[in-house]
């Protein structure tokens, strides 16, 4: 499925069930998401990690609704199982799309201007590179005895000071590669729409919309 | 190098050039990186407070970290949508990165978004001093509040719950999207870095 309509029914989805209260529905997106996460071949580790970090704040809201709430226990699994679906749910669209192909149907098919597709993908993909630069930082200021934490405003200061300078040098690579701003542009890989990815779309829309309606428990 | 040479020459000139877009997301993706690395604490205060039912003042304790990308990104850049966009890609980055929150990630990142570009537009993109970063941090608190009274069932809390995780959150946002803030804009505008 194009990755543009597949964020945004993933996005559709997870903003309608954080309205509605249907526990069953929470618990058929789970498992209809799982089933198609494992038909695409992703890493065990990717794996354990969608089903383990979400029980720490699953099991915290769980418990508080539990004991503090005044909706009873069967909200608390309601939240328990929101948690899990937008995981879920959103993993369906992170371990199988590509940020490339994300913002290239955005530009192409979603009419985004090229500057925000492109600009935005240049900065993720230095992603591994802010990774370094971070502990660059950090370990320079420890070599002047200096720790610098989530809290310390030097760490952020530095930062940003690279940032500048890396989105100077970004754009100005971009423009010596023929980038114009505001100018319509040609694509060497052209995605499309299908009529397939439209059809997809309405009837998985379409079906969620039954089963809230119906489904009230 | 020359870093001045951000599009501050005409005052209608537009502010999202190539190069400014770049910054707002690099901004926003270095200060989601390093949020991600203090995600164990968010972790460990779940894990800490849950026998206690407690564990929504883990998040309430942490949102002002999350909230803190889009006055930055919104001080620094002073134009209509760069706080929202820099608190959005923020979000975006813990999605990539394999964070705990899936697709509620990108909602949270939009609603945040939402609630901090608000604060600026309440003080019509005019007022960057201490008064406008507050009017950012007020709207950024009550928005994802009211958000979650909804998405995370807080709703269904007594009122001295409810208070308690309100004044926890509007401390955090205040040290972390305020002072916080206040303090590294004041650092770049020493080292003159940037025109702001």
């Amino acid at each position: 499925m194009n990755p543009g309509m597949k964020l945004l029914l993933v996005m559709l989805i997870a903003l309608e069930i954080s309205f509605t209260q249907s526990l069953t529905v929470n618990v058929i997106l789970i498992v209809v998401s799982f089933a198609y996460i494992l038909t695409q071949h992703v890493s065990m580790k990717a794996l354990f990690g969608i089903i383990f970090w979400p029980l720490f704040p699953a099991v915290g809201l769980f418990v508080s609704q539990w004991l503090y709430g005044s909706a009873g226990i069967h909200f608390a699994w309601i939240l328990f199982t929101r948690i899990y679906a937008y995981v879920f749910l959103g993993a369906t669209f992170t371990l199988t799309s590509s940020i490339t192909d994300l913002s290239l149907t955005l530009e192409q098919d979603f009419h985004l201007p090229s500057k925000f597709a492109y600009g935005v993908l240049a900065a993720f993909n230095l992603m591994p590179k802010i990774v370094e630069e971070i502990q660059i930082i950090k370990t320079s200021a420890l070599m002047r005895g200096e720790a610098l934490h989530f809290w310390s405003p030097k760490l952020y200061f530095k930062s940003i000071l690279s940032s500048i300078q890396w989105s100077q040098n970004l754009a100005e690579a971009m423009t010596s590669h023929g980038f114009v701003e505001d100018y319509e542009r040609t694509h060497y890989k052209v995605i499309r729409i299908t009529a397939l990815d439209w059809t997809l779309f309405i009837v998985l829309f379409a079906i969620v919309q039954v089963l809230l309606f119906f489904i009230r428990y | 190098m020359d870093n001045k040479s951000q599009a501050t020459g005409g005052k209608k000139q537009s502010q999202w050039t190539l190069r400014n877009i770049i910054l707002i997301a690099l901004i926003a993706i270095f200060t989601g990186i390093i949020f991600w690395g203090a995600g164990f604490l968010y972790t460990g205060l779940t894990v800490a407070l849950t026998p206690f039912g407690m564990a929504p003042f883990a998040n309430d304790l942490l949102m002002g970290l999350w909230c803190m990308a889009g006055p930055l990104t919104g001080f620094i850049i002073r134009t209509f949508g760069s706080a929202f966009l820099g608190e959005f890609l923020g979000a975006a980055v813990e999605v990539f990165l394999g964070g705990q929150w899936g697709a509620g990630a990108f909602i949270s990142g939009l609603v945040q978004g939402i609630a901090s570009e608000l604060g600026f537009t309440l003080t019509a993109y005019k007022r960057y001093d201490w008064f406008g970063l507050n009017a950012s941090i007020f709207t950024t608190v009550v928005v994802t509040f009211a958000w979650d009274m909804i998405r995370n069932g807080y709703d269904k809390f007594g009122l001295p719950l409810l208070l308690g995780l309100f004044v926890t959150r509007y401390i955090s946002t205040f040290i972390f999207a305020g002072v916080l803030t206040k303090m590294i804009v004041k650092l770049l505008d020493r080292s003159k870095a940037i025109n702001l």
